[in-house]
């Protein structure tokens, strides 16, 4: 097989790296977004409970969470291997972001709130027109992390099959006997999409930076 | 906010409930195959020349001709599914496949959770080494006294782990289990173990490819012929299959895949 | 007939087991500036956070003109509207600019259109002198001028008081005057004021009365001729020989 088409075979794995990504990424950041919010805003019990939900999900392997999903409950709900995937590192991924997200409020100064609430806001309108946007700003460098995280934990649908990138390099390294080849062109895609990810994000960091004096 | 942390115990007892109910129907996987038109085969194709990826991007190997003939008699489409080794078995059973072919082996372990056909081809077990190896091995036993690479999750793994390790011949950290065969062939190369279990097929193969390896050993291990994985407790597709492989078995049709993928 | 705008009857806040104050009763005319004085931890500004059902009180009542606030029907977020509060570190909103700060408030809260809340947030920017300053975020602006932008904001929702907790303690020196001048001019324009404030020449100059408060109650209240040239407690009279000691001895090291 020449290089080319070896290359070509593995790239075109970043579709469904990309699928899933788009699909997790986004979904974890709205359920964290709001999971966010009602942990520190929403009182004791809810407080417990999402501290509950947040350690069961970031303590269990993402693979385990895919098997439950795609394998032991596939009598109630039959989803395909992407979507099983996808929902996966999607709920995960929302005890992370709920995590970055909390800790962003938390350095948001408590005044701005008080603040808000002194000129007559409710408490929703200072969380909505406030809090939340210092809360992003702050959220950006560590979410670009998440966002990392999640691009090269979506190989892990590779276990139910899906073509995505890491499970192209291995079959075409077991064909080819070249692992090597085969396993740095997956990691230089891996590498160019979270770099990609990231510039795009710092790029958004520095956009957003709220102007001061030095 | 009581809502909000009602609202989630009931998701978690939801979701645990979906969980309990989960059971297989009773309906013949035949029938439903027949009535789709289609079978859905799961495979590993990182095993050639049983199953591979060819330079096209098609899966190519003898399992794979063997099952395209197949389903051709079954007169339905055939629907691949790739999956790593390991999921194989957990996919038939939860029937996110129809059935695998991927030169699965006997072994009891499986067959409480699945099916197997009728042996479809017979293979037996190498002892893969480099060139320069100077140890002896006279009986299987003996490759105990080295380090040893195996395919993880393999009746080779399973021949290593019960017949090697658990019987006390050696320690479970002279054992390397590799995701695949080829990486174990690797290590073989670098010295970091001195013989690959493997089937003989594949290490033949491999000592094509890869070149300063030599096989010391050929023997069937375990039984050493290679089944269909189907459904549990599924007779009449069981019956099918099996009456369309001694069909096969009979036209002299799988004698010359296994002329065409292992002859070199 | 003077009118009262704001009434406070045996007002008592406990943190724990920390009486903070008790049996507060205070009441303010239309148009005066009162200033709060006294030590530190007496519970001066818990009593604002009070007025202004950020924090709620354990007993007693507060009127806002004729309306009891403390009661459990008033809606609190339309009574917030309506009392201007000032803090000492001026908690601008950090991602808006001068302008913004002041707007956000006029459209979201009380419901102006987009042009009607620019064009009285620059008016309100007007009163403070820093309409060249709109488009400036709060960490380009320096604090004195923070704190205007925040008398700004707080004036915009046309309160019928304002409360002012310390609003010159975390300025440095040089920029405490052009706060205080905003809030003499306020003082004299009309505005009803409820001044926390160490600043004694303000205190002297612009209060209609003054309140010593000590331990968590008032010890006494007066004019400010009164209760500088003849207090009627040692208290007070060693609380102000202190104050005067500190802050007289800043201002001659400038
Ligand atoms: N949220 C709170 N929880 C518990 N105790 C509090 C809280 N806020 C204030 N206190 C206590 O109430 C008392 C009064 O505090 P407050 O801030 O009102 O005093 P102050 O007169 O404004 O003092 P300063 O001049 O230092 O600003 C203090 O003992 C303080 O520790
Ligand atoms: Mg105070």
């Amino acid at each position: 097989m020449d290089i080319i088409r070896f290359i070509q075979y593995i790239a075109s794995g970043t579709a469904y790296t990309l699928g899933v990504t788009f699909v997790a990424l986004p979904s974890g950041l709205i359920l964290g977004l709001i999971l966010a919010i009602i942990y520190v805003y929403g009182g004791k019990i809810a407080a417990r409970t999402l501290s509950v939900y947040s350690t069961i999900m970031r303590g269990i392997p993402p693979i385990v969470l895919l098997f439950i999903l795609y394998f032991i409950m596939s009598g109630t709900i039959n989803l395909s291997p992407f979507w099983a995937g996808s929902i996966s590192l999607g709920v995960i991924s929302s005890a992370y972001q709920m995590e970055i997200i909390r800790g962003a409020i938390l350095s948001v100064s408590g005044g701005q709130m008080i603040a808000a609430l002194a000129i007559g806001m409710s408490r929703l309108q200072a969380i909505r027109y406030i809090v939340l946007p210092q809360t992003l700003r702050l959220a950006i460098p560590p979410w670009s992390n998440e966002a990392a995280i999640v691009i090269k934990d979506s190989s892990l649908v590779y276990a139910l099959g899906v073509p995505e990138i890491l499970r192209r390099a291995q079959l075409i390294s077991a064909s080819t006997q070249q692992p090597f080849l085969a396993y740095t062109t997956a990691a230089l895609i891996y590498f160019g999409l979270v770099l990609f990810t990231n510039t795009l994000l710092r790029r958004l960091e520095n956009r957003l930076r709220i102007p001061a004096n030095p | 906010m009581k809502k909000v942390s009602v609202a989630l115990m009931l998701m978690f007892l939801v979701a645990s409930a979906l969980v309990a109910c989960a059971s297989p129907e009773a309906d013949s996987v035949l029938d439903k195959i027949q009535e789709a038109g289609t079978v859905v085969v799961g495979t590993s194709a990182d095993y050639p020349p049983y199953e591979y990826v060819d330079e096209s991007g098609n899966f190519a190997g003898f399992d794979i001709e063997l099952m395209t003939e197949i389903a051709k008699r079954m007169d339905v489409e055939l629907e691949w599914t790739d999956m790593p080794f390991d999921s194989l078995i957990a996919a038939v059973q939860e029937g996110k496949i129809d059935m695998s072919i991927s030169c699965f082996n006997y072994s009891e372990e499986r067959d409480e959770k699945v099916d197997f056909s009728d042996a479809y081809y017979t293979s037996e077990d190498a002892f893969l080494v480099a060139e320069d190896f100077a140890g002896t091995i006279t009986n299987a036993e003996d490759v105990a006294n080295f380090k040893i690479g195996v395919q993880s999750g393999t009746v080779q793994d399973e021949w290593v782990t019960t017949e090697l390790i658990d019987a006390g011949l050696m320690e479970e950290s002279n054992l390397s289990r590799y995701e695949r065969v080829d990486q174990a062939a690797m290590d073989l190369q670098a010295g970091r173990i001195e013989v690959i279990v493997a089937d003989s097929v594949p290490a033949q193969a491999l000592m094509g490819q890869f070149g300063g390896f030599k096989i010391v050993f050929e023997d069937m291990l375990y039984t050493g012929p290679i089944n269909i994985v189907l459904p549990e407790g599924d007779s009449e597709l069981q019956e099918r299959v099996n009456s369309i492989i001694a069909e096969l078995q009979s036209e002299g049709f799988i004698d010359d895949l296994a002329v065409k993928y292992f002859s070199d | 007939m003077t009118n009262k705008i704001l009434t406070i009857k045996n007002l008592t806040k406990i943190y724990g087991d920390n009486i903070v104050f008790q049996n507060i009763d205070l009441s303010i005319n239309e148009g005066d500036t009162v200033v709060i004085i006294g030590p530190s931890g007496t519970g001066k500004s818990t009593l604002l956070r009070c007025i202004n059902l950020l924090t709620k009180p354990n007993g007693g009542q507060i009127w806002l003109d004729d309306e009891e606030i403390t009661s459990k029907e008033v809606n609190e977020d339309n009574v917030r509207q309506h009392i201007g509060m000032v803090f000492q570190n001026f908690l601008l909103f950090n991602h808006l600019t001068a302008l913004e700060n002041v707007k956000l408030g006029l459209i979201k809260v009380k419901k102006l259109d987009k042009t009607a809340a620019e064009a009285k947030a620059f008016q309100e920017l007007e009163r403070v002198g820093l309409v060249d300053r709109a488009h400036h975020f709060p960490g380009q602006l320096s604090g004195g001028q923070q704190q205007r932008v925040a008398i700004a904001r707080a004036l915009a929702m046309d309160p019928r008081i304002m409360l002012f907790d310390e609003p010159t303690s975390a300025l440095d020196p040089e920029l405490i005057g052009e706060v205080l001048e905003v809030m003499r001019k306020l003082s004299l324009a009309g505005m009803t004021m409820l001044v926390v404030t160490h600043e004694m020449g303000f205190a002297r100059e612009v209060a209609d009365r003054i309140v010593f408060m000590e331990k968590g109650s008032i010890v006494e209240e007066g004019s400010p001729e009164d209760l500088f040239n003849r207090p009627k407690f040692q208290r007070t009279r060693e609380f102000l020989w202190k104050i005067t000691e500190l802050y007289g001895k800043k201002e001659q090291e400038e």
